[in-house]
């Protein structure tokens, strides 16, 4: 009995989870990089590579901010329906600044990235503000933001595709091309880069790490833990946004659609497999990375094995079960020795 | 003499907080009757008797799957594959009842047959979902994520994406159009579920032992209490209701549908909880999920009948789940 009662609630995180995760998704991704190799020669090819990179890094950028708000104990059911928001706040700003300034192609761009990153900073504020300050559990909050920014995505198209963006937008950003990579990627690799210095170097990056740890010790200590997870929520909502407008840039049109259950579900199995604990306190962004590229190199790769898409979900859903379960044992079995 | 001032004060507040309390009590309860009202004054319709017996049936399927949510966040979970196990189970009782029907079996058979393969099916997730959590400490979200995705992939797979048709008329005469001395069968049905989960969830050592489990797991395993066998049982028990519920829904649409569960998941978490049921675990019942799920279907219903946009429901429906949290939390505060 004394085994459930440190199982179900263990007093203090320790890194054991961590270091499994670290040495084992990486071989299990190259594992699947070479199987696939060897399996289908159109997984090798530059389109397909091309594709699972810029899946890849839409998912990253998610992801990361999705990692940062469970690292301190949260969680946001939002980002999915943020993604559809930005994504049709943008291409409808861009519409009416391109009516306000004709021609004027830097100027209407900067209305609409603007707009839909505000867009995202306003749910991840109203999330923040609920879950710190009414005290309400971020699950809850989130779920009501979730529908209601979906909702206020639909009402501003009645569900249309939203198209009027300039050109240059569209072809020479979210197609356009620099060094054989596409632009998602460089967005993906530098808030990678950013978020890895925010954790490891910045007082937020700990502090967040604290508040995970354990909320009422931070206090004690002197934090005023608000302002901080206010702080993850408003990350997590940007980040989502930015996600959003990276991928109305690149399909030329706003939908109220993109994002949505699934892209939300994917970066909590990302953050999940890469080894974020649910209970808060553990997890880098940089594996969550890694972790975002293998969830889309499995999804390309059951594909391509031309596995029934019917059947696809059996299989992610079995292999984030095990991924966490493994990693649950193995601290057990720590514990326990 | 001059000691009792602050006693006085001191009982004062109390009173005051102790009225306090019970106004945050009633504060759904006389939310949902003012709703009720301000509906029935903008449009006629709302008050007539079959709207009322429409807003009586459409409460009881979504109460079905409240009272479902409420067995496992009583414990301190949840199930978010509450939903595609609506699907699957929808999908697999019809795959099962048209195969009876190929191979000549009389209705009542197929009718069983149906019955026990979609039961079966939830029970299955729940046993899932319960050993998955309880043995292998997987957290609920990742868990019932885990068996949501699980549980899509079958129900697509088995329909091949296609609604399954070919049901006895048995069988929705049962679950749907027929009645008891005029009351629908949903209706009958729910409130004999939750009358016998009512009994048990408070009159039962099961059910006393997961209000412990959801308000202290420690304590109730120091208690002497099988942490581990009561979580297996709550998940059985809330995939076995929702399987019942899959099988009232598949009875009215008349076919086995692979999307009926949809988002169902997350409405069935924010009606028990926006009717009092505590994520927190430990506080909630039968009597908390019936009253969200009315709140939620007074409220749809009457945004439907005075023509209020489908998108502006969504948000009216997101900023209802935040209020009643926070209400809820107001609630705790004075205690």
């Amino acid at each position: 009995m004394s085994t459930a009662a440190v199982t179900l609630r263990p007093g203090t995180p320790g890194r054991t989870g961590f270091s499994i995760q670290f040495a084992f998704l990486p071989v299990l991704l190259i594992a699947v990089v070479v199987g696939m190799s060897l399996a289908s020669p159109q997984f090798y090819g530059p389109i397909n590579i091309l594709n699972i990179l810029r899946n890849a890094s839409l998912l990253t950028i998610v992801a990361c901010g999705q990692a940062i708000v469970i690292i301190a104990g949260g969680f946001d059911l939002s980002v999915g329906a943020v993604i559809a928001l930005a994504s049709v706040v943008t291409a409808k700003v861009m519409g009416m600044a391109a009516a306000a300034f004709p021609g004027n192609d830097a100027a209407i761009i900067a209305c609409g990235v603007l707009a839909g990153l505000c867009s995202g900073l306003a749910v991840g504020l109203v999330n923040g503000i609920c879950v710190a300050k009414l005290k309400v559990s971020g699950f809850v909050v989130t779920l009501g933001t979730m529908s209601a920014a979906a909702g206020v995505g639909l009402m501003i198209t009645s569900g249309i595709p939203v198209y009027g963006m300039p050109e240059s937008f569209v072809k020479g950003f979210g197609r356009a091309q620099f060094f054989g990579l596409p632009t998602a990627i460089y967005v993906a690799i530098a808030v990678v880069l950013v978020m890895v210095l925010v954790q490891r170097r910045t007082l937020f990056g700990r502090y967040v790490f604290a508040i995970g740890g354990n909320a009422e010790a931070t206090t004690n200590s002197g934090v005023s833990i608000n302002r901080y997870v206010i702080g993850t929520y408003v990350l997590s909502g940007v980040l989502a946004a930015t996600t959003g407008i990276l991928l109305t840039a690149q399909v030329g049109s706003g939908q109220a659609s993109f994002g949505g259950d699934r892209m939300m579900l994917q970066s909590i199995a990302a953050a999940v497999i890469g080894g974020v604990s649910l209970r808060g306190g553990i997890g880098r962004v940089e594996i969550v990375t890694v972790s975002a590229l293998f969830l889309t190199i499995l999804g390309n790769a059951l594909n391509l094995l031309r596995i029934d898409s019917r059947l696809q979900p059996v299989f992610l859903g079995i292999i984030m079960v095990a991924a966490v379960a493994a990693e649950e044992l193995s601290r057990r079995r720590k514990t326990r020795g | 003499m001059a000691d009792l001032a602050p006693a006085l004060a001191l009982a004062e507040t109390s009173a005051r907080s102790r009225w306090r309390e019970q106004l945050w009590q009633w504060a759904l309860p006389i939310a949902l009757v003012v709703l009720f009202l301000a509906f029935a004054t903008a449009d006629s319709r709302v008050f007539s008797p079959a709207n009322l017996l429409n807003i009586a049936q459409q409460t009881s399927y979504v109460a079905l799957f409240a009272m479902a949510q409420a067995v496992v966040i009583i414990t301190r979970g949840f199930d978010l594959s509450l939903g595609p196990a609506v699907s699957m189970v929808s999908v697999g009782a019809a795959v099962a009842m048209t195969a009876a029907v190929t191979n000549g079996s009389d209705p009542v058979s197929v009718l069983f047959i149906g019955l026990i393969a979609g039961l079966a099916l939830g029970a299955a997730t729940g046993l899932f979902n319960g050993v998955v959590i309880a043995l292998l400490g997987v957290s609920p979200f990742v868990a019932t994520l885990g068996s949501y995705n699980i549980a899509i992939g079958i129900a697509t797979t088995l329909s091949a994406g296609k609604p399954v048709q070919g049901m006895p008329d048995l069988f929705s005469t049962l679950l749907y159009r027929g009645n008891v001395f005029g009351v629908p069968a949903a209706i009958v049905i729910t409130v004999i579920v939750g009358v016998i989960l009512h009994v048990a969830l408070t009159r039962t050592v099961f059910g006393r032992s997961l209000y412990i489990v959801g308000t202290n797991p420690r304590a109730a395993a120091v208690a002497g209490i099988p942490v581990r066998r009561v979580l297996v049982c709550a998940y059985a028990l809330c995939s076995s209701l929702a399987a019942l519920g899959a099988l009232m829904l598949t009875a009215r649409t008349g076919s086995g549908e692979p999307n009926l569960g949809g988002s169902l998941s997350l409405q069935a978490i924010a009606a028990a909880v926006v009717g009092g049921t505590s994520l927190a675990g430990g506080r909630g019942g039968v009597g908390t999920a019936v009253l969200g799920a009315l709140f939620v279907t007074v409220l749809s219903n009457g945004m439907n009948l005075t023509r209020i946009d489908g998108y502006v429901q969504m948000v009216v429906l997101g900023a209802i789940i935040i209020v009643g949290v926070v209400l809820d939390r107001a609630r705790l505060g004075t205690r």
